[in-house]
């Protein structure tokens, strides 16, 4: 439950993937009479199971008073329900020799635990009392919002570099509920009321806004008796589920700004607004942001890191999300190089790209990296579970774990050149240079 | 009789539904726990004696090759970490490849390839296994040593080294190495920088070319490749690797220290002690009591739910976290408890960590606690084969420690035997409280004199950073010495003060190189309390700090720093000439408290707290009475930290009699240490009010 939302959306973003066609991956999808959505893959070789829950519920179906909800919940359901005491939730699942966790995004809160596979009915039942009746009291509300607040001091405000997403989501985004950061501002969370939290637990914690996702040694038969078991009691959501419909306008010309931090090498952090996840011209931008930064022999860092030495390290991370995101350049300066030299130096390899067609080679280097990241990617049940329920609550399509991959090779290179002129001009897009603090005497 | 049927059917329903939810009541059950069984490894030997691990799984179109060059422990002497360093030298380029085409040949392949001083790990889909090979062979059989890649490696390697220097927990685990092993041990060799130097590239080649050879090597591969497929690439790959004669060294044992010794390793100003109670075991890898101890170890604190995160955090809150490992090995293995606690409760600390290092071989462990350990590690064991590395890793331990064929089919059986006399009979065997090296490294004013009581001998043994003992760090101080005249003397040394008096402004020049830049700062002063530092590099301005006399203007790359109210009051202080003249008066605290070593120097450590209440402790050398050294802690990235400036290379200014040091070296501040050197020293030039104007 310590959450790695921040690294794993950043350095994690192509943790969907995908299985060339001999190794399809295979699934059963059914869905119970409350509109729970459950998927179950078999896998037999280790006799372990993966049982995990995905809500359809991010920071962007939050109220713009009360910020840091959605991950707030996420410590919350760790506390306890009517049958499991205070504290006592990971404790079962250690006992039995498991390990849990969960993340929340933007998009969706996520939770799962690794369990032996006899213990199956366990995990379905730490699950179900969860979605059920979560018990939420006073005391763990104060507790958990204090270890939030120290989780905000450690992440973003005492880590070099931590506020990168903070900061330019808040200047790419004037509308969208994506323009504040999921960890909320924590003003909200001190003003929210035991209604607040009641009325979110009732809205978002129901089955029809779930995702049950099970993968590992499990008969489906039995595995599919015991969800019934367990959740087919469990009531429907009464009222509507808030999904904000906020067209973000598009940027009339650049933002630049300058942010100081605790650091000690500045950095140039560009954002460029790109089109939603599973767009073609999202597949299209993903390609362009390997081409930039994947591997030693990338562009990006063969330039500024190897040859010109300007850089210490520099990246490209576009992000997926359900509504038009963002794909974020970064580069990071070497002692005694000004960020505008490590900006004019990214920026002359961007234009580049615009402006020529990349070579036969190095287009094939990125398919070849891909399908390489796909195949690796559902190397573990807990990596097959999460795919497919992220499959199916964004696309409403668990098989593209086995077939996205057609959409990435239908990306030609005149596509990458057009993305890169669309999408990476320069005013489409927010500069920040983080700068060091001078220590103060 | 309709109603009636409706209220029978309504009454069955509650039942009925109560009865339901009675099952949400408490856990359910497990089922029947499934046999854990182990993924299968081929073994076979190629005539050059590379002996081959192949784990077979299909599950995904990949497959990863792992050249591991078992190297024989040696001593390294005055080149300690030639080894990492020829491992990481390895694919920065062959006779026919330099680093760039490495880079884009695997990258064009999607596939990565890493090398380390025990040799090579690559990996990609199965269908480019064979340019991978031909890759990664060339690395392995063809490496260059390219000699600007070797500069670039050692400056990382000894910026890391700086960055330790400051880190209480590096200098903690090598100073713990020093006490288990002894520096004549293998294990206790240190890194220091000067090994770093003493580092060729000639000597980097010769531990290539002693050692990577097939006859004391394993390739392990691992994943979509059939056992055919696998030795026909091994031959084909690997089979022209040339044996050679590798000389195996012996060690002496090492032994407990037969009774409690506590040292200490002084950092001043520290406001924590980081605790290490340890000393060498004799468990040996394979043996039957190694999975009695990982039980064991797991029980008293190998994380979250051990006995010393449950007494020291959860109870106590002294600490954010206390843990042990218990670790065999094929020479000597060690205990170790550790923590880093708040200076107050260091003894405190180690009290608790006695008692429970104690109670653990006295006590017996219920079944319960016993039992809910075993599940813990029975299912990090489940969880672990999901990897069919992991089958590789277990084959590649048994084969290289000679390890009975089923060490691992059996391993889950002889855990679940296990009782809790067992467990006692290996904590008598291993663990003794009354028989451990206490280590700590923390602030010797505030925590040493309460750790006496520890010691078997009452004395506490104190240590430099790299474990050498301190014989002279007890000296009582010479009759008559307080901190006045220290300061005193002081200011005799480096002219005396109507020497000062006659400097009306000074105008120093200093410069350093920082990765390969060069870096110029000019310092002004002008008396009473004005001041102008810029900082250049490259030509260019990074820093520009000036200081009125009461206003404080700052600005970074060109832009302005916000200067609050408190800086301003610190800057008066700070922008003085010789502040050292009115230490003793102007409301400055001074205590003096003893003699310490300072780079092989004895010198007094003065305390000095300014008006507005920071602390700085001084070193003035005894001999010369030069201050050689400061120490304070400031605010940074990571939270606090202590940054030192030792001071060196005093000349006189000719014509003034004042000296100035020619040498300033600057750790904590920035990642790695900065040395500046004086350039020049100008004295009453004649600088005017409006240099240091603040608009």
């Amino acid at each position: 439950m310590k959450l790695n939302w921040m690294l794993a959306l950043v350095f994690g973003v192509f943790s969907t993937g995908l299985f060339a066609q001999n190794n399809d991956i295979k699934f059963e999808k059914f869905t119970l009479d409350n509109g729970l959505t459950v998927l179950l893959h078999q896998d037999k070789t280790t006799p372990i199971v993966a049982v995990s829950v995905m809500y359809h519920v991010g920071s962007k179906n939050e109220k713009p008073n009360r910020t840091g909800f959605a991950h707030f919940f996420e410590h919350l359901l760790f506390e306890g329900s009517e049958n499991i005491d205070r504290g006592e939730y990971d404790k079962y699942v250690q006992n039995a020799g498991g390990t849990l966790n969960a993340n929340t995004s933007w998009d969706r809160t996520y939770y799962y635990e690794v369990l032996p596979s006899n213990q199956l009915e366990l995990g379905l039942w730490l699950e179900s009392e969860r979605m059920l009746h979560a018990k939420v009291e006073q005391k763990g509300i104060e507790t958990q919002r204090e270890v939030v607040k120290e989780e905000r001091r450690q992440r973003v405000d005492n880590q070099p570099y931590g506020s990168i997403l903070e900061q330019t989501f808040k200047r790419a985004y004037t509308e969208h509920p994506y323009r504040w950061p999921i960890i909320g501002y924590m003003d909200d969370l001190d003003a929210a009321t035991e209604n607040d939290y009641k009325t979110f637990y009732e809205t978002f914690y129901v089955p029809n806004n779930a995702i049950l996702s099970i993968a590992g040694d499990i008969d489906i038969a039995q595995a599919k008796k015991m969800v019934e078991k367990y959740f087919s009691g469990i009531p429907k959501g009464k009222g509507p589920i808030y999904r904000p419909d906020i067209e973000e306008p598009a940027m009339a010309s650049e933002i630049r700004d300058t942010v100081q931090d605790n650091i000690q090498l500045p950095a140039v952090v560009q954002t460029y607004r790109i089109p939603a996840q599973g767009t073609e011209d999202f597949y299209a931008v993903d390609m362009l942001s390997r081409l930039l930064s994947n591997g030693e022999s990338s562009r990006l860092y063969k330039t500024l890191v190897d040859e010109q030495q300007k850089a210490l390290f520099v990246g490209s991370f576009p992000l997926q999300m359900e509504d038009p995101g963002v794909t974020i350049a970064f580069g990071i300066a070497n002692m005694g190089v000004s960020p505008e030299e490590v900006e004019a130096a990214m920026d002359a390899e961007i234009e580049k790209a615009m402006n020529e067609l990349i070579s036969e080679k190095e287009f094939q280097k990125l398919r070849n990296q891909i399908e390489n990241d796909f195949v690796s990617q559902n190397s573990t049940v807990a990596g097959i579970a999460e795919n497919l329920a992220n499959y199916e609550m964004y696309f409403g399509d668990a098989n593209l774990i086995n077939n996205e991959i057609d959409r990435y090779m239908k990306v030609t290179r005149e596509d990458i050149r057009e993305a890169a002129k669309k999408y990476f001009n320069k005013n489409n897009r927010v500069v920040l240079y983080y700068m060091p603090k001078t220590p103060q005497p | 009789m309709k109603k009636l049927f409706l209220y029978t059917f309504l009454s069955l329903f509650c039942v009925a539904s109560l009865m339901a939810q009675d099952f949400r009541k408490s856990a359910p059950k497990p089922g029947k726990a499934k046999r854990i069984q182990l993924g299968q490894a081929e073994e076979f030997t190629l005539k050059n004696g590379l002996q081959v691990i192949v784990v077979e799984n299909n599950k995904l179109p990949r497959v990863s090759f792992q050249v591991f060059v078992d190297v024989p422990v040696r001593k390294e002497g005055d080149i300690v970490g030639v080894s990492s360093m020829a491992g990481q030298l390895l694919n920065k380029g062959t006779k026919t490849r330099t680093k760039a085409q490495i880079d884009e040949a695997v990258d064009f392949i999607g596939a990565s390839l890493s090398s380390n001083a025990n040799g090579l790990f690559a990996s990609s889909l199965s269908r480019h296994k064979d340019d991978l090979l031909t890759i990664m062979t060339d690395v392995l059989f063809n490496p260059v040593f390219p000699e600007a890649e070797f500069e670039k490696l050692k400056k990382q390697t000894l910026s890391g080294l700086a960055q330790q220097k400051d880190d209480p927990s590096a200098i903690a685990s090598n100073v713990a190495n020093v006490l288990r092993y002894g520096i004549d041990h293998p294990y206790g060799e240190i890194q220091t920088e000067e090994n770093v130097n003493n580092i060729s590239l000639e000597s980097a080649k010769k531990y290539y070319n002693t050692y990577f050879k097939p006859n004391i090597s394993y390739l392990v591969i691992v994943g979509d490749i059939s056992v055919k497929e696998a030795k026909m690439a091994a031959e084909k790959y690997f089979g022209k690797w040339q044996r050679g004669v590798v000389a195996e060294e012996k060690f002496e044992e090492p032994e407990k220290p037969g009774s409690r010794q506590v040292s200490f390793v002084n950092r001043a100003g520290a406001v924590q002690s980081v605790i290490n109670i340890t000393c060498p075991i004799e468990l040996k890898t394979g043996s039957p009591d190694v999975v009695k101890t990982t039980l064991l170890n797991n029980i008293l604190g190998s994380g979250f739910n051990g006995r010393l995160f449950a007494n020291l955090r959860e109870d106590k809150g002294f600490t954010y976290g206390a843990y042990s490992s218990m670790s065999s090995d094929p020479l000597v293995g060690y205990f170790n408890a550790s923590a880093s606690v708040r200076n107050e409760v260091t003894d405190s600390a180690i009290v608790e960590f006695l008692y429970e290092i104690d109670r653990i071989a006295e006590e017996k462990i219920s079944d319960e606690e016993v039992q809910l350990s075993k599940n813990f590690i029975t299912g990090s064991f489940a969880r672990s084969l999901e990897r069919p590395q992991t089958i590789a890793n277990f084959a590649l331990s048994t084969a290289r420690f000679d390890l009975p064929k089923d060490y691992y089919a059996t391993y889950l059986e002889r855990l679940n035997a296990i009782t809790p006399a067992d467990l006692q009979a290996v904590a008598k065997k291993y663990i003794d409280d009354e028989d451990m090296h206490i280590l700590v490294v923390g602030n010797k004013g505030e925590v040493a004199e309460k750790l006496e009581q520890f010691d078997a001998d009452g004395t506490i043994t104190f240590r430099d950073a790299f474990g050498k003992v301190i014989k002279d760090e007890d000296n009582a101080l010479p009759e008559g010495v307080s901190a006045a005249t220290i300061v005193e003397d002081y200011i005799n040394a480096i002219g005396g003060r109507d020497a000062m008096k006659k400097v009306e402004d000074m105008t120093i020049v200093m410069s350093t190189t920082v990765m390969g830049q060069t870096m110029q700062m000019e310092t002004m002063t002008k008396a009473p309390n004005k001041m102008k530092m810029t900082a250049k590099m490259s030509g260019m301005v990074m820093n520009e700090t000036k200081f009125d006399g009461q206003k404080a203007k700052i600005s970074q790359m060109g832009q302005n720093v916000p200067v609050d109210e408190n800086t301003n009051k610190e800057m008066r202080q700070q922008a003085r000439m010789f502040p050292e003249r009115t230490y003793l008066s102007d409301g400055y605290k001074l205590e003096l408290s003893g003699i310490e070593t300072i780079n092989g120097k004895k010198a007094y450590a003065v305390v000095v707290t300014t008006p507005s209440g920071s602390k700085t402790t001084e070193y003035y050398d005894m001999a010369t009475s030069l201050k050689i050294r400061t120490v304070m802690t400031q605010s940074g990235p990571q939270g606090e930290v202590t940054v030192t400036n030792d001071f060196s290379d005093y000349r006189e200014v000719e014509g003034f009699g004042i000296k100035i040091p020619y040498q300033t070296t600057s750790t904590g501040m920035a990642p790695v240490p900065i040395t500046l050197k004086t350039e020049s020293v100008k004295i009453n030039t004649g600088l005017e009010d409006s240099v240091f104007e603040v608009k």
